[in-house]
């Protein structure tokens, strides 16, 4: 018999080129994945310092846009006094206020001798203070105008700046209309390198009257007040705060033309300038190549690993498609087996039948001795035929639990008997014995019993040299169980092929079975046995004999 | 059929909910509560033949007039660019107004005849601001005040309203504030002032000079009511005494000729004086409610005539004709604007001329009760109450509402805010704190300084008593007010931020710094009043700081609605910007409306709705939670 290719077939190339496919997968994944990592960290290197930035400079900005303004709610009415808790909060917040200078500033048509004076515009510091932590009480007071002429250039530099621009401002203001967020930032603000000048912003009457005081000339007028005052910063105590340590390994603020001179490829560096008052320096940022590379590898390895128990994965799946493919190889190879003994045992009675059939048409005339030999082998011929597709038949029928027990009370000595009987008719040098402990009856479908007894007793025939076929049938109560022992002295069966014996269409390679065996007997006794909820099990030792022990539970 | 009837039962269902809604109360279209009266300014005719009113003519308003019968209506005036802002009866014949000063273009003063011929420009002057001294015309002149010569004085003149002639009568030397005529149009009274202390000059007649009668402080006032003979005059004033009263001055020698009333609980607050009687004939006080104490018996018999006619509702008296027979009355009561009536006297009828407001409906108004509570320090503040229609009087959702001023006070009577909030099933709790006015001059002073002090605890302890008295939801209420009321509104905010559920202020005060900048330093007296009312920025530094909402957004902590004009002199708009950024910064929830060309408060119909609408949904969203 031929067996056909195309149906069944392992491909092992084809394997490995799924293997190799994606071992290569892996390792280009694994490139690609690095590379990319390695690109995002060299990105977020330059990109993060904006974080950095934002962080570091966030004091410095709560300080510009809420502190400083607040210097306008007070309206000019700002005296040394509360001057001096408006400084005192400010340099205990903000380290990086290094002084404060506040000049109380008076406006009016009255000639003086510090300021300056625009037409009959005069606008001069009443008294200028300083603040900053630690410095002695007697240096707060840097100028006051009851000593005329006293204030030096560099006390009042920043004043005299921020005159010279408001009187400027008010020859051409346009008092008609309200002062525009432009004009308010110009008038108010003055941001020089590590400098902040502010002047609460005057209302738009205060422009219009000074306005008036500048260019008409009138009686004396009161004195408006105005606050001024300027604050010195130092960069350098600007508290850095690096939201990316993974990133950056020193953060420095460094003057704006700074460059490192350690200008090594081991180091990487990259820099933001300061805004503001800061605007002369910047952040500077670096870390050493080494660094990077950690960076980069803590990052690669979850990506590694993930990648990596995914072709675990796959290649467990693969190997498990693999497993299914051969175990239903294997049972495709048992049932193209079955159906090569099928057809053998089927063939030897069916040829008999044949022979028969042409003695008895060939023969001109038949003696009533041949006719009466025909016909018996011919009965006997078609009962093999039909005991092989009853077995087949019900086989089927257990496996598919399509049959119903019939259940009855059988008495054990009657049933071992008939057996027994029927057995040493056909073959007297059959020895079978039989012995029953303490039980008599036992409930159960005595068709299915006879079934696992016969082919229990014809495999002790079959696998029995011709003198040792002997038989020990031994039936007893277990607890609530029967047992039904066979012990034989057969050809026994090697330890490895005890467990394939109960599997179907398994038949061992040995003379005993050349003829006659389909391979489903014991298949077919276990699929009975578990039918009836009990166990079937087999201890051997080859060249002695077997014992197959059936345990089926006792309904009594 | 079945359909039909399936229709049928619908309809009644639908009828059945209609009816059982009109028991719930019917929430009224915002713009019914504010909407402008249709016909305003009644007067009458000096001969009481004719009836006077603004009415709307192309959305501005002009003269209409009409005989008392109601018929012959005439339009005066054809104005389509601007209101008029006043207008009085100059004679019979002709009546004077002046148009708005809301815009800076064609102002002065005009006349015009009754039939409206004759219109013409009788002051023509730009940039000066006309006062009247008498709102009526003697031997065809009337007397005026004009900046003319220096726009910071005003100088007296008499004017031909013929030839629109100016004489000039009184040259101020620059103290003097106010000017006051006698019956017959003589200029004989004047009013100086250095800002702060105030005296009275006084002439016999027109050709002796000014003498000085009487000096006062500003924390003690002088309202001059009429003349009396004897070179007496009628005045309120609490000079030597602590509540206001009707007094009797006698010029010549400054001293008091006799005390006409007083009250032992409140000032005085009006009197009225008859001019053909040349006396008075009642002093009004208001104790929870306006009242008249009479001087006169047949005033008060006209009075209890009037009482008859219009039971259950209050009257006053808005105009009247020269022989004081027929009168223009206004009733009110706090549930309804009120209407305009015609009485004369002779046949004692009364003829409707308008309502103020005919879309309010006096069965769908709250009742305004009046309240009075003790403060922390043990002084007894009265209030009013007002509260919602068809709710249970326990654990309403309540709008504190503190009045502006702080110089001023709330009063009993008809407030389409307070209407407003009730009919949306807010309590609205109004208290007249420390530092209001008609109290007497110590009540008032004991608010000097104490903006954001005992002021502010009054308020609080008015909350915490709603509170005792578990009419309020203690976790259920707003603070709401204008200028110094939306001051108290944030004030509490910051700084009782447990007590309220949200707050609005509508033009609130946010830094008394600025409140105090806003006050010229030329003019010395005047800012030293300030300071002694408000408190020296310079010397009270601490204090303002502490005080002023501005410094303390931090301790904000629930919904904030602010509205904003932009124009506002009062309040820096400048500040408000950086107070609601400052919320918004700290991600608090804030409503902000500022509007564009608009001052201390919303002049446009439809800023002030679209507030009153914001306000709604406010507090909708953040008191009905539940």
């Amino acid at each position: 018999m031929k067996v056909q290719k195309q149906l069944y077939r392992k491909n092992f190339s084809l394997i490995i080129t799924f293997l190799v496919l994606i071992s290569v997968s892996l390792i280009v994944g694994l490139m690609l994945a690095y590379n990319l990592t390695v690109k995002n960290v060299e990105n977020e290197f330059a990109s993060k310092k904006i974080d950095v930035l934002d962080q570091t400079i966030g004091p410095y900005n709560n300080f510009f846009q809420n502190k400083i303004p607040q210097i306008s709610f007070y309206q000019g009415f700002l005296d040394s006094g509360s001057v001096s808790k408006y400084a005192d909060t400010l340099l205990s917040d903000f380290p990086f206020i290094e002084r404060i200078v506040f000049y109380d500033t008076g406006i009016s048509n009255h000639p003086i001798m510090d300021g300056i004076r625009v037409n009959n515009f005069s606008m001069g510091p009443k008294a200028v203070y300083q603040f900053a932590l630690g410095i002695p009480k007697d240096s707060i007071v840097l100028f006051k105008n009851s000593n005329p002429n006293t204030l030096s250039l560099n006390a009042g530099d920043e004043f005299n700046k921020m005159a010279v621009k408001f009187a400027g401002f008010i020859e051409s203001a346009d008092t008609s209309s309200a002062l525009s967020g432009e004009d308010v930032f110009n008038i108010s603000y003055s941001i020089n390198s590590k400098r902040i000048t502010y002047m609460n912003i005057p209302r738009t009457e205060d422009l219009r009257i000074f306005k008036d005081l500048m260019f008409n000339d009138q009686a004396l007028s009161p004195v408006y007040e105005q606050d001024l005052i300027t604050f010195y910063l130092d960069p350098n105590k600007l508290k850095i705060r690096n939201p990316h340590p993974e990133l950056y390994k020193n953060i420095e603020i460094k003057p704006l033309v700074y460059e490192s001179l350690e200008n090594t490829p081991e180091e990487i560096s990259t820099e933001t300038p300061l805004p503001g008052a800061f605007a002369d320096y910047k952040l500077y940022l670096s870390s050493p190549r080494g660094f990077l590379t950690r960076e980069i590898n803590t990052r690669f390895l979850p990506v590694a690993i993930s990648l990596l128990s995914i072709y675990v994965v796959l290649i467990v799946i693969a190997y498990l498609i693999f497993r299914n493919l051969n175990i239903n190889s294997k049972m495709f190879k048992l049932q193209y087996d079955f159906i090569n003994n099928l057809t053998h045992e089927f063939k030897t009675p069916v040829s008999v039948i044949k022979i028969a059939g042409n003695n008895i048409r060939s023969a001109s005339q038949l003696t009533d001795k041949e006719r009466s030999h025909y016909g018996k082998i011919l009965d006997e011929e078609a009962d093999k035929l039909n005991d092989m597709m009853n077995k087949l038949l019900s086989f089927t029928q257990i496996e598919n639990r399509a049959i119903v027990l019939k259940e009855e009370q059988i008495d054990l000595e009657v049933f071992c008997q008939n057996l027994v009987d029927a057995y040493q008719i056909r073959h007297p040098n059959f020895n079978i014995h039989y012995k029953i402990d303490g039980v008599t009856k036992f409930k159960s479908d005595p068709v299915l019993l006879g079934s696992i007894f016969q082919n229990l007793i014809d495999n002790a025939f079959k696998y029995s040299s011709s003198e040792a076929k002997e038989l020990e049938i031994a039936i007893r109560k277990l607890r609530k169980n029967i047992v039904f022992r066979f012990t034989d002295k057969g050809i026994g069966i090697p330890g490895h092929e005890l467990v394939n014996i109960f599997k179907k269409f398994y038949r061992i390679q040995s003379q005993y079975n050349q003829q006659g065996s389909v391979g489903l007997g014991l298949a077919f006794c276990k699929e009975l046995v578990n039918f009836m909820n009990g166990t079937i099990t087999v201890k051997s030792k080859e060249g002695k004999g077997s014992e197959f022990r059936i345990e089926l539970p006792y309904e009594s | 059929m079945n359909f039909f009837n399936i229709r049928l039962c619908f309809l009644a269902i639908v009828f059945c909910v209609s009816c059982s809604a009109e028991k719930e109360t019917r929430s009224i279209p915002v713009e019914d509560f504010f909407k402008n009266p249709e016909k305003t300014a009644f007067s009458i005719s000096p001969d009481g033949e004719y009836i006077s009113y603004l009415q709307p003519y192309h959305d501005r308003l002009n003269i209409f007039v009409q005989t008392t019968d109601g018929k012959n209506v005439v339009r005066l005036t054809s104005d389509t660019s601007q209101n008029i802002a006043y207008y009085f009866w100059a004679n019979n014949k002709e009546i004077l107004y002046l148009r708005n000063a809301g815009n800076d273009s064609d102002l002065g003063l005009f006349a015009v005849k009754k039939d409206g011929t004759d219109n013409r420009k009788l002051i023509e002057y730009q940039n000066s601001k006309i006062g009247l001294i008498t709102p009526k015309a003697y031997n065809n002149n009337i007397l005026v005040s004009l900046n003319m010569r220096d726009s910071t004085v005003f100088d007296a003149y008499r004017m031909n309203i013929t030839t629109g002639k100016l004489s000039l009568l009184v040259r101020n030397p620059g103290n003097i504030t106010e000017f006051y005529a006698d019956s017959s149009g003589e200029l004989r009274l004047a009013l100086t002032s250095d800002g702060v202390d105030e005296t009275l000059i006084y002439r016999e007649t027109e050709k002796d000079d000014f003498r000085p009668v009487v000096k006062n402080n500003f924390k003690t006032s002088i309202n001059f009511l009429g003349f009396s003979k004897d070179s007496c005059i009628y005045i309120l004033t609490n000079k030597n005494r602590d509540k206001k009263a009707l007094v009797e001055l006698n010029c010549n020698t400054g001293k008091e000729h006799q005390e006409l009333y007083s009250n032992p609980q409140v000032d005085v607050s009006e009197g009225s004086y008859s001019r053909s009687k040349n006396k008075m004939v009642f002093a009004g006080y208001e104790s929870w409610k306006k009242e008249r104490h009479y001087l006169d018996n047949d005033t008060r018999d006209m009075y209890e005539r009037l009482e008859e006619l219009l039971p259950d509702t209050e009257i006053k008296i808005t105009d009247q004709d020269s022989s004081e027979s027929k009168f223009i009355i206004r009733t009110f009561t706090d549930r309804n604007p009120g209407t305009y009536y015609l009485y004369n006297i002779e046949d004692n009828q009364l003829k409707k001329l308008g309502d103020i407001n005919s879309s309010i409906k006096q069965n769908e108004m709250a009742p305004m009760k009046p309240v009075s509570y003790k403060s922390r320090d043990g002084l007894t503040i009265n209030g009013y109450l007002t509260l919602p229609l068809n709710m249970p009087e326990k654990n309403l959702p309540v709008v504190v509402l503190p009045h502006g001023g702080p110089s001023f006070r709330n009063s009993w009577g008809y407030n389409s805010e307070v209407q407003f909030l009730a009919n949306r099933g807010y309590a609205v709790f109004q208290m007249n704190f420390r530092g209001s006015t008609g109290y007497g001059k110590s009540f008032w002073i004991a608010g000097f300084k104490e903006w954001g002090g005992k002021i502010q605890n009054d308020i609080t302890d008015g909350v915490k008593w709603l509170i005792s008295k578990e009419i309020a939801d203690p976790k259920r209420i707003a603070i709401y007010g204008a200028s110094f009321g939306g001051f108290s509104a944030l004030h509490g905010l910051c700084f009782n931020s447990e007590l309220y559920a949200c707050g609005a202020s509508y033009s609130g005060l946010t830094n008394l710094f600025t409140y105090l900048k806003g006050i010229p330093p030329y003019y010395k007296p005047y800012q030293q009043m300030y300071f002694e009312m408000v408190g020296d920025p310079e010397k009270d530094a601490d204090y303002f700081r502490d005080t002023s909402p501005i410094f303390h957004t931090d301790k904000i902590k629930v919904p904030v609605l602010i509205a904003q004009g932009t124009k506002d002199p009062r309040v820096n708009v400048n500040e408000t910007n950086q107070f609601v950024k400052e919320l918004k910064k700290r991600k608090m929830p804030v409503t902000y409306i500022l509007k564009e060309n608009e001052r201390h408060f919303f002049k446009k119909p439809e800023n002030r709705i679209e507030f009153y609408q914001q306000l709604e949904k406010f507090l909708d969203g953040n008191l009905n939670k539940n």
